[in-house]
């Protein structure tokens, strides 16, 4: 596939150009992204347009091209939508959208972007720091590496441009496209990758806080958690290690129940030291951290963990599955995913770190697993 | 109009009217140009409408545009989106 050259870069300004946020900045003003600013050269040096679209007041569009020294041929600052600013810049500058970059941190103003003008190159900050090494940005002189990752960002289109041309519903789309998720046992080598995960995810976690590799690697030795890592692949390209589940509480300390087989009578082993139960307090799972990249957004990942968390809890013998979640303005998706699967929170019922505690019984019916999903040693 | 001067002002005809809206809303953020179709009744994630996260999240943030109704900052189960009827009546509620 020949991907066509963009000629013009529409640029996010708070925590994309800047390293910060422009209104939020009492006095000092926020610096700008360096290796940004360096991008921003390069592709000028090479004919490619620059353009800025922004919720802020258009003093902060003149503070970035003072600080970056750029030139913008288009400046949108207002409250329309991110797709009407860069609509309007492609109308003013004479360019179809096939020939527009548009490049945000925020995942929503990337989705609302590729779903109203599909042909638009929708890119994170850090896929715009390489990206001059992609074809789309240079007509020659391309690396091996820089081309594949261009070609992986192509699938990515490909799959976007099917699925919006599909018609069916998601179900459908995901089944044609040969999509398969994969929940395993995490080991040692996803140590890195699940940190970053912790990072960087946002929209898709539910506990609002990184986690360093040491304290992962603390639940791997740990008897009392599970870690659990949901891989996704479809036929258009590998994503690789796109999120994790934490579980803990009585139903992982104590002894597995298999699905459909009976139901031991006994009560279930107390932790070491606690005195015997006349009585068995109702198994839960908990699960302490959700989180997922919103590369996996759309494509079912999410869903299917959840849903695998409410059939792992049922099979451990577990009467509830609670997930506290912080609740913030970010994280609207993973409520909306916990709703769909079940799950609700009871006003007031807050943890002490301030998570809202949602829960489900796991009597009755269950979400049903996707033909899709691929369980690898039950985590 | 004769109909709606005459009776109560219920919010009832409201609610039709800003359920037709949203399902042009719905149509914008998932493409799918069946879903101007649905009923009142018809759930909006997976089974009904099925909204997954993604799409459930940019109909919100186009409901906050259009009407300034903040959904996820006074629901914080979400229960406005058991189905279409459920979401219309709630902002209908908050702008009537």
């Amino acid at each position: 596939m020949t991907a066509s050259l963009v000629k013009c870069v529409v640029w996010d300004i708070d925590n994309t150009l800047l390293d910060g946020v422009w209104l939020e900045s009492a006095g000092q003003l926020p610096p700008a992204d360096p290796q940004l600013v360096s991008v921003l050269r390069d592709l000028a040096g090479r004919g490619i347009l620059h353009a800025l679209a922004s919720r802020n007041p258009p003093d902060a569009a003149a503070y970035v091209r003072e600080l970056t020294g750029a030139d913008f041929a288009a400046v949108e600052c207002g409250w329309d939508s991110k797709a009407e600013a860069v609509g309007r810049i492609a109308a003013g500058l004479d360019l179809s959208t096939d020939a527009i970059a548009f490049v945000d941190d925020d995942m929503l103003e990337r989705a609302e972007v590729s779903a109203t003008l599909p042909d638009v190159l929708v890119l994170t900050p850090e896929e715009a720091a390489e990206a001059p090494g992609w074809p789309q940005f240079s007509p020659a002189a391309v690396t091996d590496e820089a081309r594949r990752r261009g070609e992986l960002y192509a699938a990515r289109r490909r799959r976007d441009a099917e699925a919006k041309a599909f018609g069916g519903s998601r179900d459908e789309f995901l089944r044609q496209a040969g999509t398969r998720i994969t929940i395993a046992p995490a080991g040692p080598a996803d140590l890195p990758r699940l940190h970053e995960l912790s990072v960087r995810t946002h929209q898709l976690n539910s506990a609002g806080q990184p986690v360093s590799q040491a304290e992962l690697a603390g639940l791997f030795d740990s008897p009392e958690h599970a870690v659990a890592t949901v891989r996704l692949a479809d036929n258009f390209g590998d994503d690789g290690l796109v999120g994790a589940a934490v579980l803990t509480g009585s139903a992982v300390t104590s002894p597995p129940v298999s699905p459909g087989g009976p139901v031991p009578p006994a009560s279930p082993r107390p932790p070491a030291g606690s005195p015997p139960l006349a009585r068995p307090e109702p198994l839960v799972l908990t699960v302490p951290l959700v989180m997922m990249s919103c590369r996996a957004l759309g494509r079912g990942a999410l869903d299917a963990l959840l849903a695998w968390l409410c059939r792992s809890a049922a099979a451990r013998g577990a009467a509830e599955l609670q997930v506290p979640c912080l609740v913030t303005e970010r994280n609207v998706p993973m409520r909306l995913a916990l709703a769909a699967a079940g799950l609700r929170a009871e006003p007031g019922r807050i943890t002490s770190d301030g998570r809202a505690v949602f829960a489900r019984e796991l009597a009755g019916s269950l979400p049903a697993l996707a033909d899709w999903l691929i369980v690898r040693d039950e985590p | 109009m004769t109909a709606a001067e005459e009776g109560p002002a219920g919010n009832g005809d409201s609610d039709l009217v800003i359920a037709g809206q949203l399902r042009q809303l719905l149509v914008q953020v998932t493409g799918r140009d069946e879903l101007l179709e649905i009923g009142l009744e018809t759930p909006l994630l997976r089974g009904g409408a099925g909204l997954d996260s993604l799409a459930g999240t940019l109909l919100l943030r186009q409901v906050e545009r259009r009407y300034g109704v903040d959904v996820a900052a006074e629901d914080l189960n979400l229960d406005a989106l058991q189905t279409l009827g459920t979401l219309a009546a709630f902002i209908a509620a908050r702008t009537t």
